[in-house]
């Protein structure tokens, strides 16, 4: 009886020991588990908040832009001038605030003569109405042609310089502030694009300030000189299923005399036709770019006065403006070897005629060829030739023979 | 005469219809385009093709719709081209 019950008593005692070891090991999991969650919720924090800081929002913001600098070797008139240019710095600011409203802008940095010039590219905002309109207000590279839009870039241009005719003292519009509705559709296999805008639009050169071109068109003012504001637009046509032809029609008309002045009712017309043919040669592992474009500029009749005449004598001229360029490019790129496939010819011939008669009467013709090195899609470094001739520059209005070697490095980015 | 009409209108519904078939064929082709045939078709007309490593998805939905404004692509080729950037990157 005795054995029994000191027996019991032992297993009691062991029961009870154990039991109590037991709540003292499910405290010490307990805590463990604790401390785990602990830990995975403090991990959970942490890296939730720095995935947080990648995952993307529904404003999107991007800088991209291009860089260009070179050398330049130009002789004309026996003299011959040796520079490296001024390293041209153009930001592009991209904003994507929805799937509806986009701005975008681009400032041009140049170092030119010790100074170092900071313009306004363009700067608006895009509107998306629905998939076959687009609404755009501010300022704008205008779409007369296709050069100016969309070729222009340092890194996106194959030559080193721009055609005749556009630029300064060009024909042909740059950027503008207005308002802009554009877009693109299909019918059956054909693409069709139209851009069409309201615009300050350009002015009229009356010799006030600068005699010497007097009856020229100036583009580009922020503030307008008069109520009549210039109309314009372009339409594309794709008539090929592949897009790899793009014909482009454009025209413009605008008021461009001051308000209230002698020269208020004058108008100019300009008209545009744009070529773009694009195709990979399969039989010269080659790839094939041809773009063209026609500019003509009409201003109206007008009566300027001769400078340094005191006797109010004044003269006019027909003043019709018109220059074209034709560009053609191959390059490689389907061929195996990893540097010729790299390698770009580009040839192009551009001319200018402004009107005969006026001061800044000028004829010139200009050939250029290039080589061109891609390092990558959108960096390229460009050996250039260009030989200018005909009736010169607007100042002497003599016979010019400008001969240029170009070096330049164009970067995307 | 009456012959002549008739095999005149013979000839032109037959080359109507086949413009009409040729039509509907072409822009079948042209929605049936993926995005890495518009990448290729498009991107050359102005400047060299991109890498599609060349940027993020999401900094490719920004200049996609930098394209579409500046190069006139339809929305459809927009959203072929960067989804075939987003997912090659």
């Amino acid at each position: 009886m005795m054995k029994r019950t000191t027996i019991l008593s032992a297993l009691s005692i062991i029961l009870a020991v154990s039991t109590v070891f037991a709540q003292d090991s499910l405290s010490t999991y307990d805590r463990q588990i604790a401390n785990l969650d602990q830990q995975v919720t403090d991990l959970d924090r942490k890296f939730g908040k720095q995935f947080s800081l990648f995952k993307p929002g529904k404003s999107k913001f991007m800088l991209r832009g291009f860089f260009f600098t070179g050398f330049d070797m130009v002789s004309s008139e026996g003299e011959t001038d040796y520079n490296f240019i001024g390293g041209g710095i153009n930001p592009v600011l991209l904003y994507k605030q929805s799937e509806r409203l986009f701005f975008e802008a681009e400032f041009e940095g140049e170092y030119v003569n010790n100074e170092f010039n900071l313009g306004l590219g363009y700067a608006n905002a895009t509107f998306v109405v629905n998939k076959y309109i687009t609404v755009r207000g501010g300022k704008f590279l205008i779409p007369f042609g296709s050069f100016t839009e969309k070729l222009h870039p340092a890194w996106i241009n194959k030559m080193s310089s721009t055609p005749l005719g556009f630029g300064h003292d060009g024909i042909a519009p740059g950027a503008d502030l207005g308002l802009e509705v554009r877009g693109a559709f299909h019918i059956g296999a054909v693409k069709l694009n139209y851009q069409a805008y309201v615009i300050n639009g350009p002015q009229l050169k009356t010799g006030v300030d600068e005699p010497e071109e007097a009856g020229m068109l100036k583009f580009g003012s922020y503030t307008d000189n008069n109520p009549d504001k210039a109309v314009g637009g372009r339409i594309g046509i794709f008539p090929m299923s592949n897009s790899s032809l793009e014909l482009g029609f454009s025209g413009m008309t605008a008021g461009v005399g001051d308000k209230g002045s002698a020269y208020s009712k004058v108008r100019a017309n300009l008209f545009a036709v744009d070529l773009s043919y694009v195709k990979s040669l399969n039989f010269m592992k080659s790839v094939l770019d041809i773009k063209a474009q026609y500019n003509y500029s009409q201003v109206g009749d007008a009566n300027y006065a001769v400078p340094d005449d005191t006797t109010d004598l004044f003269y006019d001229f027909n003043n019709v403006s018109s220059g074209y360029y034709v560009q053609m490019a191959l390059r490689p790129s389907l061929v195996d070897n990893n540097f010729f496939k790299r390698l770009e010819i580009a040839g192009r011939f551009s001319a200018l005629q402004t009107p005969e008669g006026s001061l800044w009467e000028q004829a010139p013709t200009q050939w250029a060829v290039n080589l061109n090195y891609w390092f990558n899609w959108r960096t390229v470094l460009k050996l250039g030739y260009q030989t200018t001739g005909g009736l010169g520059d607007h100042d002497s209005g003599t016979s010019i023979t400008q001969n240029m070697f170009t070096v330049r490095l164009a970067m995307g980015f | 005469m009456k012959k002549t009409t008739i095999i005149f209108t013979i000839l032109g519904m037959a080359a109507l219809s086949a413009y009409i078939t040729g039509c509907k064929t072409q822009t079948e082709m042209v929605k049936a385009k993926s995005g890495a045939q518009l990448w290729g078709e498009n991107c050359i007309r102005c400047h060299n093709a991109p890498s599609p490593d060349t940027f993020s998805d999401v900094e490719w939905e920004v200049a996609g719709m930098h394209m579409q404004i500046r190069a006139n692509l339809t929305e459809d080729e927009t959203t072929k081209i960067i989804d075939f950037l987003k997912a090659a990157n």
